[in-house]
């Protein structure tokens, strides 16, 4: 239990490093995270009961 | 796009441009601050879009489809804009230089909208050390925004 604060905090300097790589990769990576959340999306779409499911 | 006319200066703004500075962060699209030049027109985007389509890039809505990414031309609205577009800094992305909003005035920008996404957008810009208080104290007031930026800061800095 006592290593779980300096885990968070090695979680977050790991976070905070990815401020310094360059423009180009960081745009890629939201372009990636981008396409993940446009996929939940059209999954999310498609899984949703509708009304007459219901019933 | 400026050699043909179609518009007279532009920078990248928004969460694309802001990633220049902070962790990555996920976003739908990629905002680009125009100036066009002066036609007259109602439609002022008209000859964009139709520049755009002609050189296969399609229009999806408001936006224009470049690669993976869905483009919106959001012309200057304001003084704060407009600056904003002048005293913009040139990046380099993979060898090809890009005109892109510097951090102050992403932050300003960012406080003059106002959406919870904002408020995290300038505390994102403030953590990474692109930008410091005083900073967008001064661009702030300059831009009539200096109420705005004090209760951002009780709110949001100060505790």
């Amino acid at each position: 239990m006592n290593d779980i604060p300096e885990m968070l905090d090695r979680q977050a300097a790991w976070q905070r490093s990815r401020r310094l790589l360059p423009w180009p990769v960081k745009i890629r990576m939201a372009e990636m995270a981008r396409e993940a959340i446009k996929q939940l999306r059209d999954d999310g779409a498609r899984s949703k009961p509708r009304k007459d499911d219901a019933r | 796009m400026r050699a043909a006319g179609v518009v007279s200066n532009y920078a990248l703004f928004g969460a694309t441009a802001q990633i220049r500075y902070t962790e990555p962060l996920a976003t739908l699209d990629a905002d680009v601050l125009v100036t066009l030049p002066d036609s007259g027109r109602l439609d002022i985007l008209r000859p964009l879009y139709e520049f755009c389509e002609a050189g296969g890039y399609p229009i999806e809505g408001e936006a224009i489809r470049v690669g993976a990414w869905p483009v919106q031309f959001i012309p200057v609205f304001n003084t704060l804009t407009g600056e904003a577009l002048e005293q913009a800094e040139t990046a380099d992305f993979d060898g090809v230089p890009f005109r892109v909003v510097g951090a102050a005035h992403l932050a300003v920008i960012a406080l003059s909208v106002g959406r919870g996404k904002d408020y995290a957008r300038i505390l994102a810009l403030l953590e990474s050390g692109a930008v410091t208080r005083e900073e967008i104290a001064a661009l702030a007031s300059r831009h009539g925004l200096a109420e705005a930026w004090i209760r951002f800061k009780r709110r949001f800095v100060d505790e």
